[in-house]
């Protein structure tokens, strides 16, 4: 079986991530990567990411995601992101932190291509969101989101969280409809109990089962999922590691079918990763 | 203390799992598992070379066993001398493998000594094989087994290397056996 037909019968999921870096300018308390602004970058080139969206377009593959760190903290990804959309769409996720007015004018091209933001929102309060990842975070996110909505780039919310009581949640939506993010495009999703959410005895725990094989690749080397390349008090976590070759993308890509073949079916996404 | 972090059964990546099925695999698995894609054929390559053949055991340990000796690796020499005394190799055998010297008070049998002159060549020297060694191994041995014996050298050379550069630990439970046939 082929990664084209094994993606296109539901076998392998079609999205290839690509961690850009693993610094951040804020230090969230769940985070999977143990992120924070000292900590290695360990940066993925521009041209990896761009080739990489190439050669997953070539393999059959049919979406992209960048993730990080705080992947706008790398200078080159506005442009990157429109080259890699030329070969498959992209979804980056963001703190969304940094989007001031030079920022905001470098992805206003990326309205007219298949690019969209993803962008953390945790909770309708600030308090309680800023708690669990950094100061006047709330307040930069529900700025940023109008923002970029007007210039016509596409917006998700991503909201990750332990539980959330019912109310809550409706305020929350309440929030992202009113700063123009519909319901399709906010998603909830559990904090996994990897990297510094360890230490703060948060999240669920997941292993290979029970989280989709998105094929990611990272600095360190390819991984089973973008939940894979973890980092715990400034290790890498190897437990999902497929293999430290990245290129050609080929060589992670029939590493992981090989894998997924080797797996009874019906076994994944049991916590509704996303 | 190993150069390297050896990768324990939590952190065995996916493709190097099968490998820590049984419990701990030794430190070459735990550190060819850092690079899980060299791990998988590296593996296979080393069971086919040193695993069992139609070249007998006792045989593959002589080589090992020398050319570990020769290229002073404790790893590969502590490891292998348990081994050789299991594939049945008597003290005094092991010893003067062990010791890199002449064999051939200890060896009878010519075809070993032969060996021994072939290994000494092959695994320590540069250019060219000498003609004796050369000589005295195509009288005693076929051409696959000259094949296969010097690919044993080969790649108990390239393990030499790599458990010295890395620093790779012996077993305790090798250790208790050498110290009690006091071949520490």
């Amino acid at each position: 079986m082929t990664i084209a037909e094994a993606v296109a019968d539901g076998r392998l999921p079609g999205r290839v991530w690509f961690y850009s870096n693993y610094h951040c300018n804020i230090t969230c308390t769940y985070c999977l990567t143990d992120s924070g602004p000292t900590v290695a970058r360990r940066e993925l080139r521009s041209e990896q990411l761009v080739d990489g969206a190439r050669e997953a377009r070539e393999l059959g593959f049919t979406d992209l995601g960048v993730t990080g760190g705080e992947t706008f903290l790398t200078p080159w990804l506005p442009e990157a992101l429109a080259e890699m959309s030329r070969s498959l769409p992209v979804v980056v996720l963001t703190n969304g932190t940094l989007f001031g007015r030079r920022l905001l004018a470098r992805v206003e091209p990326l309205a007219k291509l298949p690019v969209a933001l993803q962008i953390s929102l945790d909770r309708p309060d600030p308090d309680a969101n800023d708690a669990m990842r950094a100061p006047e975070n709330f307040h930069k996110v529900v700025t940023a989101i109008p923002e970029l909505v007007a210039r016509g780039i596409q917006v998700r919310i991503a909201t990750t969280v332990e539980s959330i009581e019912d109310a809550e949640l409706d305020r929350l939506c309440a929030l992202h409809r009113e700063l123009g993010v519909p319901d399709t495009d906010h998603v909830i999703r559990p904090i996994i109990r990897r990297g510094r959410a360890v230490d703060h005895a948060l999240g669920v725990d997941a292993t290979q089962p029970d989280l989709p094989a998105e094929l990611t690749i990272t600095a360190d080397g390819a991984f089973w999922s973008p939940f894979g390349p973890t980092v715990h008090s400034g290790l890498l976590d190897t437990d999902l590691l497929i293999t430290r070759t990245t290129g050609p993308l080929s060589v992670p890509a029939e590493a992981l079918l090989r894998l997924v073949e080797g797996q009874p079916q019906g076994e994944d996404s049991t916590l509704n990763i996303r | 203390m190993s150069t390297v972090r050896l990768v324990d059964a939590e952190q065995a990546p996916l493709l190097a799992r099968p490998y820590y099925a049984d419990g701990d695999p030794g430190p070459i698995i735990g550190a060819l598992a850092q690079v899980p894609e060299l791990l998988t054929v590296a593996v296979p390559f080393l069971g086919a070379v040193l695993g069992p053949s139609a070249i007998g055991w006792r045989t593959k340990e002589i080589v090992i066993v020398r050319t570990s000796a020769l290229h002073q690796c404790r790893y590969c020499a502590q490891t292998h001398t348990v081994v050789a005394l299991d594939a049945g190799l008597r003290r005094d055998e092991v010893a003067a493998l062990l010791r890199c010297g002449p064999g051939d008070h200890v060896f009878a049998d010519p075809a070993e000594r032969a060996l021994l002159h072939w290994i000494d060549a092959v695994a320590l020297g540069k250019g060219p094989v000498d003609e004796q060694a050369t000589a005295g191994m195509t009288r005693h041995w076929a051409d696959h087994e000259i094949v296969e014996l010097t690919a044993v050298i080969g790649a108990t050379v390239m393990l030499n290397r790599f458990a010295t550069a890395l620093g790779l630990p012996t077993g305790t439970a090798t250790l208790d056996r050498l110290d009690a046939e006091g071949l520490r």
